[in-house]
């Protein structure tokens, strides 16, 4: 049975005069991004945290009510900007879902590559910022070359590195060449040797094992409980992911494997994402090789996207996990509500359970290691 | 013994580390010196837009139709157009693009009918003030704009031309299928 | 006294001749210093390093520092002045006195002590009574945290320094850095290897430098004890940093690695290779190792360096009894 969570009200004691309290602000470089987290130490000893978010807020949920549904299409980048592309696609496919167009097969297999490149490439950010964040910075700028040559590759083919606008209803905006295949093949080739390079430089180096064993355990109840998904429920033993629960696009098409690991610590959420990358690999290679020849826009997209009236919803297995998009739609161009179900939300909304009794460094580690982005908490 | 083993295993994965860092210094840099050499933008990049020529025309061919205005998420594209005499189609004289505001989506250039809109390939745009970003998309055109609209009219006119004398050569052709149905009567109503 | 300190015939004179001597080579030394790790680290990790200012970006930290000097000394409101602004003071301080002990070549030193290494490792401890004014007068919680790890680590790792280094001075009955250095006609890394490694760690502990480095966490407490030092101030904890880091690898060098002996070259030269090429093995650490936990670094010093060194300095006396 795991513990309800703690109050969310930190007040000051005056009679206590043996702990204090400390404000992780906004302005912090481990935070990953404007979070604040209201700390009561003891010592080094965290007794209570109140995570305080709401700085990075951009209203996207109430831009939705006011654009039509094609004027959407780049906000759904910005929302995780590290798993832009994934977003970006999903909205995409809960349109078509709703709508009913069929997608081209090239095009379906153009998301996946590109969708999977940007797995990678949002894994690979987080393994750097978390050594970063945990003082070995020369693996941050390893990892960051590696990203460039995702990054090189995706914007040879969609014009941009971050804030991809790639999907479209009914396909995606732009064809691929050999050359794009071709590159994707290499670098998935020269990328299996840098994995090997990392657990090599940070999985086996003792003191990065010292700072993550055991640090941080989110098991499998409490994870259960708070609906936490992706890498860190797969760390905690439950083998959970949208690919294979509900496959989406021509994912039960591909073999790979989900990732899971024992304990639920930092240790074991590195290692699933670590072998998180592999598993994109693969999934990448598979797509290569069976890409057909076609058209990668759907031919008959109406001109004016209009849902069924009713509740759409449809997931889709980003980085950080679950991310899902609740439509409500009254027939007419514009949402009347459109929520977007972001993982990380859920995820610093854990923090008050997991973080008492910790050291104030695990704290860095263990925020680290959930991979939080920020602006896809407060949106 | 076991903590023995564990710190030999321990020390030994600190040389492992150190080898791989002092490996990677010489594999030479990867960083490129900008501003002292120019990074080459991909073929998609994407960028501030600018009106493309169209070979027939030899200009660009917006025909003020407000499709992009329409679509810009942000609103950033005002474009404002009239139709010049002798012409069908209308044609474009005001399209500015404020920047400052463009989330460089590409939504406009897929909705575009005449395919007249593009990227430009700047990439290091720096200003002092907002209306340093206000681009006046027409700017490259204007010189040859009254050339074109000659060129325009006069090809209508040719067009209309040839419709008419179509028309006219179709409608003789009538006229003197309905004489000689005519002539036909009137010679059987001569006999008869 | 011997030494240079002799030639000089009135003591003032000599006084400010090795005081200016001293803080010419601090300053020189911190701006080959900064560039040199500028350097190895961007080669570490694949990019270029200051390129710009200078032949190979050798002016770079010159300008740095007239930059430092001409920023404005902000002094926050809340701290408490007189150790906030004693404190870049105390942690720089020591260093000065301690330089003029480092012999660089035969006879080429300006105090020959005969307990030279006993004032060094006294003195060495003084920093930290810098760093936790810093951190107090800051007025300001991480600060305080910073501070406080800062203490616990210096003079933790201060006992696997001393029981590193007195295997040494039983086999050279001598406490004088001079002699110590000449008695070396093999250098002493050979027959205590241990003692040298245990020396090297605790040593990157006591100048703070990663992946000891917990009192600055960069990531952590933003800049640790001296959060609130803008300027030249701020600038003054740099250079004793760095400073620090020439002092015990120095010792290092004489104790272990034979000072300035060595073929060919002139001794001196021997010396401040022998001395930077440490300063490069501590960067190396510096820009490879994730940092450790708090709790985990005591542990380290106190269950396993001061068992080790224990055991060596046992060895070592029953060596030399036989």
């Amino acid at each position: 049975m795991t513990q309800p969570a703690p109050t969310m009200e930190l007040v000051q004691d005056p009679e206590d005069r043996d702990t204090y309290y400390m404000n992780m602000g906004p302005q912090h470089p481990s935070t990953h991004g404007v979070l604040r987290l209201r700390l009561h130490l003891d010592g080094e000893r965290i007794l209570d945290v109140d995570p305080v978010i709401g700085y990075g807020h951009r209203a996207h949920e109430k831009m939705a009510e006011n654009r039509d549904y094609l004027q959407f299409l780049p906000n759904t980048s910005r929302i995780d900007y590290l798993s832009g592309m994934i977003y970006n696609l999903g909205y995409c496919q809960a349109i078509e879902k709703a709508m009913q167009i069929e997608v081209p097969e090239r095009a379906e297999y153009i998301r996946i590559i590109c969708g999977e490149m940007n797995r990678i490439s949002s894994h690979l950010l987080w393994f750097g910022t978390y050594l970063l964040d945990l003082g070995g910075i020369t693996a941050f700028l390893y990892a960051f070359d590696d990203r460039e040559k995702i990054l090189d590759i995706l914007d040879s083919v969609t014009g941009s590195r971050l804030t991809y606008n790639y999907g479209r209803f009914g396909g995606v905006s732009m064809d691929v060449d050999d050359t794009f295949l071709r590159s994707v093949a290499d670098f998935s080739e020269y990328f299996r040797k840098r994995i090997e390079e990392y657990h090599k430089l940070v999985t086996h180096n003792v003191i990065f094992r010292h700072r993550t064993r055991g640090v941080g355990v989110m098991g499998a109840d409490l994870a259960l409980d708070y609906a936490v998904t992706g890498p860190c429920l797969r760390a905690a033993g439950i083998a959970s992911d949208v690919r294979k629960d509900e496959p989406y696009g021509i994912y039960d098409r591909f073999d790979f494997d989900v990732v899971t690991a024992e304990g639920g610590d930092c240790f074991a959420r590195h290692m699933v994402r670590m072998g998180e990358m592999e598993q994109s690999l693969g999934i990448i290679e598979q797509a290569v090789r069976d890409i057909p020849e076609g058209p990668v826009l759907a031919p008959k997209v109406p001109k004016r996207i209009r849902p069924p009236e009713g509740e759409h919803y449809f997931a889709v297995e980003a980085a950080r996990g679950h991310f899902g998009m609740y439509i409500r739609s009254d027939g007419t161009d514009v949402p009347v509500r459109q929520k977007l179900r972001t993982p990380s939300f859920v995820h610093v909304s854990t923090m008050p359970a997991v973080l008492p009794g910790t050291m104030l460094a695990d704290t860095v580690a263990i925020l680290g290691s959930i991979d939080i982005v920020i602006p896809e908490i407060d949106r | 013994m076991d903590t023995f083993r564990q710190t030999l295993i321990g020390a030994w994965s600190l040389l492992v580390g150190m080898k791989i860092t002092l490996s990677h210094v010489l594999r030479g840099p990867v960083t490129s010196q900008y501003p002292l050499e120019r990074i080459e933008m991909t073929q998609a990049y994407r960028n501030v837009i600018r009106l493309i020529e169209i070979e027939e025309i030899g200009s660009h061919d917006c025909i003020d139709c407000q499709a992009c205005v329409r679509v810009c998420p942000s609103d950033c594209i005002k474009v404002e157009g009239e139709r010049p005499e002798g012409m069908r189609k209308r044609r474009a004289t005001l399209f500015e693009v404020e920047f400052a505001l463009c989330s460089e989506c590409g939504l406009c250039l897929d909705v575009c009918p005449t395919d007249t809109l593009g990227y430009s390939r700047e990439y290091d745009q720096a200003g002092y003030k907002r209306d340093d970003f206000l681009y006046d998309l027409l700017d490259e055109w204007r010189d040859m704009e009254e050339d074109v609209r000659e060129k325009l009219v006069a090809e209508e006119a040719v067009k209309a031309a040839a419709k008419k004398a179509a028309a006219a050569k179709a409608a003789a052709k009538k006229a003197a299928e309905a004489a000689s149905a005519a002539e036909g009567e009137e010679g059987k109503a001569e006999e008869g | 006294m011997t030494g240079l300190f002799q030639l000089f015939p009135n003591p003032w004179i000599g006084l400010a001749a090795a005081t200016g001597a001293v803080m010419g080579f601090i300053t020189v030394n911190a701006l080959f210093l900064i560039w040199l790790e500028r350097k190895v680290s961007a080669r570490m990790q694949r990019r270029y390093g200051p390129t710009e200012v200078g032949p190979f970006g050798l002016l770079q930290t010159l300008a740095d520092m007239l930059k430092l000097i001409g920023k404005e000394l902000i002094t926050p409101d809340h701290v408490h002045r007189p150790l906030y602004l004693i404190a870049p003071v105390l942690v720089f301080a020591p260093l000065l006195a301690l330089l003029s002990l480092v012999p660089i070549n035969e006879g080429w030193v300006f105090h020959d002590f005969d307990i030279a290494l006993v004032l060094l490792l006294a003195f060495s401890g003084l920093n930290v009574i810098g760093i936790f004014a810093a951190g107090w007068g800051s007025n300001n919680k991480y600060a305080l945290l910073g501070a406080v790890r800062a203490v616990a680590q210096n003079i933790s790792y201060e006992i696997p320094l001393l029981l590193a280094v007195i295997p040494i001075v039983l086999m050279t009955r001598s406490l004088s850095l001079h002699e110590i250095a000449s008695a070396q006609s093999y250098p002493f890394i050979l027959v205590q290897p241990l003692a040298f490694i245990i020396y090297f760690i605790s040593a990157t502990a006591e100048t703070n430098r990663a992946p000891f480095d917990i009192p600055e966490a960069e990531s952590e407490l933003i800049a640790g004890f001296h959060t609130e030092y803008s300027g030249m101030r701020f600038g003054a904890f740099f250079l004793a940093e760095f400073t620090n880091m020439v002092i015990v690898c120095a010792v290092a060098t004489i104790l272990f690695l034979g000072g300035w002996k060595g073929p060919l070259l002139p001794g001196w030269l021997w010396f401040f290779l022998k001395v930077y090429g440490l300063i490069l093995v501590m960067m190396v650490f510096r820009w490879t190792f994730p940092r450790l936990r708090f709790d985990q670094l005591m542990t380290f010093a106190w269950a396993i360096l001061v068992p080790l060194a224990l055991v060596n300095l046992l060895l070592t006396i029953v060596v030399l009894k036989l």
